[in-house]
């Protein structure tokens, strides 16, 4: 049953507010569901602003100037459809690789999406969330902020179960593997736009898939707010690879919860690019829930001028013979600071696990800040966890001596950046991937400018 | 050299009942402090820890950061003690008809 009343060209006020919640209710066509659960979540929200965020995860990150108020959500997509393909926004990866499917939103909304017609005759599914929570409505109730992620976590939690626009989702049936990687590009276009995309991958058993998402802004100028959720679901003997490449301008706001979950020797590979944005902050776990399971998280994170780039990573070991590996190589330029907080947790039951986790920062400048922690927390008594942190900065002489056989300040740096960052390539198998971060590694040193 | 103009934050009348205020600059948190009848602003940051001053004790012209004890000179900005080694941002300020207005010095 759906909302009786949708008026997707009602005016939303600006902020977050009830007013705002309400006139966002009237514009959704949704299952009743839904609707419940996004009061909940408001209600939720509303009690959240009024406690204090977790200091552990939040201490280092100063949110004074983010100021809801400023954001507005879109209600209806007259503007996405106006830039179907998100055409006017700078992105890395579009057009780079062949897709056997595409997702496109503008501030918020669905503009545009495809997928072979073979994959969807195997009963694949890649489309919006606000089309396929209507659709396919059983399918999403199973799933969604049910396992990964949960909407009680935190303030933003909340806020994005409350106020969620759409996303992307991906539906994978049993033993069904899509060779060729499909691709999701979330837009912001709008001035004080705010986008609450969800992206939810279900992946049944022996079900293999590869999603390359991107986000990027189709301005310089704008500002913007992204509260995000990503959820990966993974059954028994399913492989993924999701990549997320966040690229938005230096005005943006983002912050997401991201949570991955593995079945039986089901293996996760995800990869975070972190370029772009004013302030991120990515709460990422990764949950081995069943024997076997295995997750590779790799993160490549370039900032400069001002940017603030925080990860709060967790790897769950809930099964038996789990494995897990995470390397996170941040560079820093300028005022910019990085703020990576890791923790491997392995519950009574994850016997025989083998965790690892690494953080390094390379810094380019004196003024560059990192905080860099991880930690263990280990409730069994037969496994293999080790962790580590560098943080350091660009050795001179190797410049100089760059310099000595020939090469410009520029391309002696660029050659330093990209060694440092060649480890974390070289486990990432997807060319295009690779190749489109070392672009934009290149564009944000400046290189041949 | 760019200047920016000058931008009202905040009205004397607020400083009855407080010798600071939280207010932006763009999307910078700034202090304003009221020191000997004359208005300091200050960038809300210790150079430190990258956390706010907010509510750090005032001593003969200097702020102290409540975590760390670090010391910078409002006037000026500059670090005075470890762990801080960097100066705070300081801002430009004028008062006309009771009206705080503020702009970067650089």
């Amino acid at each position: 049953m759906s909302t009786p009343s949708v008026n997707t060209s009602a005016e939303i006020p600006a902020g977050f507010g009830e007013a705002a919640f309400e006139a966002f209710l009237t514009t959704r066509d949704e299952p009743d569901w839904v609707t419940q659960s996004r009061r909940q979540a408001f209600k939720r929200y509303s009690e959240l602003l009024e406690s204090e965020l977790d200091p552990e995860e939040w201490r280092r990150v100063d949110l004074r100037a983010l100021r809801p108020d400023r954001f507005q959500l879109n209600a209806g997509s007259e503007n996405s459809k106006d830039s179907a393909d998100g055409k006017h926004a700078e992105t890395l990866l579009k057009d780079q690789a062949e897709f056997a499917g595409h997702v496109t939103h503008v501030d918020g909304q669905l503009a545009s999406n495809d997928l072979a017609a073979e994959l969807a005759a195997k009963g694949v599914i890649f489309g919006d969330l606000a089309t396929v929570v209507r659709e396919h409505s059983d399918l999403i109730q199973k799933h969604f902020m049910t396992r990964a992620v949960d909407s009680e976590t935190d303030r933003f939690s909340a806020w994005h179960a409350a106020f969620w626009t759409g996303g992307t989702v991906l539906y994978v049936p049993r033993n069904v593997v899509i060779e060729t990687p499909l691709y999701s590009l979330i837009t912001l276009q709008t001035e004080k736009a705010a986008d609450f995309s969800h992206t939810l991958i279900i992946l049944e058993e022996g079900a293999s898939a590869t999603l390359l998402e991107e986000t990027a802004s189709t301005t310089t100028e704008n500002l913007g707010l992204h509260m995000g959720a990503v959820e990966l679901l993974l059954a028994k003997e399913a492989r993924l690879r999701y990549v997320q490449l966040q690229n938005w301008n230096h005005k943006v706001w983002h912050i997401a919860h991201q949570a991955g979950r593995v079945d039986n020797s089901g293996f996760l590979q995800w990869t975070v690019g972190g370029i772009g944005a004013k302030l991120a902050h990515i709460h990422q776990d990764v949950v081995l829930d069943g024997r076997g399971a295995e997750a590779e998280v790799n993160g490549v994170t370039f900032a400069t001028d001002k940017q603030i780039h925080s990860f709060y990573t967790q790897q769950v070991h809930n099964g038996q013979g789990t494995r897990s590996d995470l390397l996170y190589k941040q560079v820093l330029r300028d005022h910019s600071r990085a703020i990576w907080r890791g923790m491997i947790r392995v519950e009574p039951e994850g016997q025989q696990t083998n965790g690892y986790q690494r953080n390094d920062s390379l810094m380019l400048s004196s003024t560059s800040r990192v905080d860099a922690i991880p930690g263990l927390e280990i409730e069994a008594d037969d496994v293999r966890c080790t962790h580590g942190a560098t943080a350091g900065r660009v050795d001179e002489e190797q410049i100089f001596y760059c310099m000595s056989r020939g090469m410009s300040e520029y391309e002696a740096m660029h050659m330093i950046v990209e060694g440092f960052f060649q480890t974390v390539f070289d486990r990432i198998p997807v060319e295009v991937v690779r190749e489109t971060l070392n672009q934009a590694i290149i564009k944000k040193l400046g290189f041949g400018r | 050299m760019y200047t920016p103009d000058f931008e009202e934050v905040a009205s004397l009348d607020e400083f009855s009942s407080a010798d600071r205020l939280e207010v932006f600059i763009g999307d910078t948190p700034v202090l304003l402090i009221q020191l000997d009848d004359q208005v300091f602003a200050i960038e809300d940051v210790c150079t430190h820890d990258g956390q706010p001053l907010t509510n750090g004790c005032i001593e003969e012209g200097v702020i102290i950061c409540p975590r760390h004890g670090a010391r910078f000179d409002i006037k000026t900005g500059k670090a005075l003690c470890m762990p801080a080694t960097k100066s705070i941002q300081t801002f430009e300020v004028e008062v006309r008809d009771r009206k705080v207005f503020a702009r970067s010095v650089n």
